[in-house]
């Protein structure tokens, strides 16, 4: 095969690069105006941190709309934020005094190990089951794999940390029923606590998994070189590992690629607010009760982001993993 | 009114409808499928269930604090008491009854009557919003596939951004901004939730608008109305059907999990709401929050089956 250059991926990363900015800032649009146009202020909850007495509250309220431009017009307010979101300047949390880049960075690491460790956790046992299950199609093992990757599937994720809660916590009291944030990030006791968040995040994956890695297996256990490999007399680990596992490999990257982003507001939203993790998925469900744009908006700009990054990280992987691919 | 419907699904599910032998030729490879027949079951009798169930059931929003926490029939719990007379907690044993088979919660209302009642939530939901999905799916695939060129790539960048959109993240500011009624909830679920579908039959749209018969109702002189409406829509109805049957589950779930997180509708019983609650008491009366669970787990798994046997079924290529 001739080797063509990769010159053309360096136009496709910027056309991409491009689109995601675009994309980004619609949605960032729309949440700035979703939140803004809801009741109360963000003054209010501010207020409310701060513990005003014996003071004119009204007064108050208006000095602080005043300060933040709370009381200008909606889109002068719009323009402002995006012209200093522009510039790096990601807001003032309200709820939570405090700059909303330091609130995020204190916050994401939550989110970073728990979403990490069900993908790790999901992704190697998934994979496992769905090779055994595939290469050893229609045993025992292989329906008892289909029927509970089924039954992982379907099971509603809030309610199995529910039921983890109640049968490990409560009954047999093995963890503690909330998080504790006070534990170390990078210690066991940590990692004990993030067990039953890692189950409860990671039991859909890993069935999705399972099913993708088994019939991704059998699309290629029958094709032609397969045959071959098998004719030059390869022993069937090698014939599984190397030929039929790599080549099964590309539509299993891409699901668990898209998981990753998707995740952050999908299962892993929920199991943060079940356990109480303090990640970002329950700063901003906090956020949007308190009416603390610019929290809500961050972070949807960071998942978004998050999103539209690894879809081009994964397209670009795929012409490495992948030589046939181009996109010019 | 019924003949503009029965016009409408002739029209839109002209092969299944019109050809039996067709109708029959789907069951028969469906019903090879044991656990898709009993997925179509289930789904059976959730909606008689559904329908007949409240009919014999107690008022679910009976409140009763004399029968609060009791356990379904069969099963005790023990609780312990304040004695007025000696001053003292005494641990009594109270067993479930068969006034209530399922329990109450912990207001004293029948978790029977609450299931059922949250059993026509959730297919309501489920059903509407994933109408109103598909319909929307289906138009901007089909009509993205057929026109092409300019038209194709808005309708595609659109999706893009709708697909890229944290939706539960959406549904969670929406229903907070202008609360938490139900038909909105399921309004946003049905308005965001077409994306999937519109790549999905877009592309099977692609494939058709090639084919011969498509080229031959034009050189016929067919508008494109006809030709969509006519000729690409009943191709694309096995699909349609094989993507609602696999995305009622999805909905369900988002109005569950919007319901548990404290968002839900707080004048229907909906399981998430009753989830919620059950959240609550694990310690004093864990059935509240296990039934609701496992009605979901079962309805979602329904649908699952059953739309993976159709899809088999649906798909020519594939042997049963």
């Amino acid at each position: 095969m001739i080797h063509m250059g990769k010159s053309w991926l360096k136009y496709y990363i910027i056309k991409r690069l491009i689109y995601a900015i675009v994309i980004a800032w619609g949605i960032v649009s729309i949440t700035f105006i979703l939140v803004r146009i809801g009741p109360g202020s963000p003054a209010d909850k501010y207020l409310a941190n701060m513990s005003v007495k014996g003071q004119d509250v009204a007064q108050i309220t208006a000095a602080i709309e005043a300060r933040y431009g709370l009381d200008k017009p909606l889109w002068e307010q719009y323009a402002n934020y995006m012209v200093n979101l522009f510039q790096g300047d990601w807001g003032w949390s309200f709820s939570t005094s405090m700059p909303v880049i330091d609130l995020i960075k204190t916050h994401w690491i939550y989110s970073f190990q728990l979403i990490l460790l069900s993908t790790i956790f999901a992704a190697i046992l998934g994979i496992l089951i769905g090779v055994y299950s595939a290469v050893k199609k229609y045993s025992k093992i292989d329906y008892a794999a289909t029927f509970l990757s089924f039954l992982g599937i379907s099971i509603p994720n809030f309610w199995l940390g529910v039921m983890l809660i109640l049968l490990f916590s409560v009954q047999l009291g093995w963890f503690k029923t909330y998080y504790d944030t006070t534990l170390p990030l990078f210690s066991w006791e940590n990692l004990k606590a993030l067990i039953l968040p890692v189950i409860t995040l990671g039991t859909g994956m890993l069935a999705g998994y399972v099913r993708y890695t088994r019939s991704a297996m059998l699309d290629n256990l029958n094709k032609g070189f397969v045959t071959t490999a098998r004719a030059k007399g390869l022993p069937e680990r090698t014939v599984i590992g190397k030929h039929v596992f790599r080549n099964a490999l590309l539509p299993l990257f891409t699901i668990i690629m898209f998981d990753l982003g998707s995740i952050v507001f999908g299962g892993a939203y929920l199991t943060e607010i079940i356990f109480g993790i303090p990640g970002l998925g329950q700063i901003s469900f906090k956020a949007i009760f308190a009416d603390d744009y610019p929290v809500v908006v961050a972070v949807t700009l960071i998942g978004t982001f998050l999103v539209l990054i690894i879809n081009l990280i994964t397209d670009i992987a795929y012409t490495y993993l992948d030589p046939r691919i181009r996109y010019d | 009114m019924t003949e503009v419907l029965t016009s409408v699904f002739r029209r839109i599910g002209g092969p299944l409808y019109n050809n039996r032998r067709l109708l029959n030729y789907y069951w028969q490879r469906t019903s090879k499928n044991k656990l898709a027949v009993a997925g179509l079951a289930f789904v059976i009798f959730l909606i008689l269930l559904a329908l007949i169930g409240p009919l014999f059931t107690l008022d679910p929003t009976q409140v009763n604090f004399e029968q609060k926490n009791l356990p379904p029939v069969g099963l005790s719990t023990e609780v312990s008491i304040y004695d007025r007379a000696t001053g003292e907690f005494t641990a009594t044993k109270i067993y479930g009854m068969w006034e209530h088979p399922l329990g109450t919660d912990s207001k004293g209302r029948d978790m029977l009557a609450m299931l059922i009642s949250g059993a026509r939530i959730s297919l309501w939901v489920g059903l509407i919003a994933t109408g109103i999905a598909i319909f929307i799916g289906a138009l901007i695939g089909v009509l993205s596939a057929y026109l092409g060129g300019w038209a194709d790539n808005v309708l595609m960048r659109f999706t893009d951004v709708m697909m890229t959109f944290p939706f539960f993240l959406l549904l969670v500011m929406i229903v907070f901004i202008f609360g938490s009624s139900l038909a909105l909830i399921v309004l946003v679920i049905g308005l965001t939730g077409w994306t999937g579908a519109a790549r999905l039959i877009r592309s099977e749209a692609l494939s058709l608008r090639t084919r011969e018969f498509v080229t031959a109702a034009k050189a016929l002189g067919a508008s494109d109305g006809r030709v969509i409406f006519r000729h690409l829509f009943p191709n694309v109805v096995s699909l349609i059907i094989v993507m609602a049957t696999l995305s009622i589950p999805g909905v369900i779930l988002a109005e569950a999990a919007l319901s548990f997180i404290g968002l839900g509708d707080p004048s229907v019983t909906s399981w998430g709401i009753i989830l919620e609650s059950g959240q609550q008491s694990l310690d004093t009366s864990w059935w509240v929050a296990v039934e609701p669970g496992i009605m979901l787990l079962l309805t979602v798994l329904a649908f699952n089956f059953l739309g993976d046997g159709l899809r088999d079924a649906f798909d020519p290529r594939s042997n049963i």
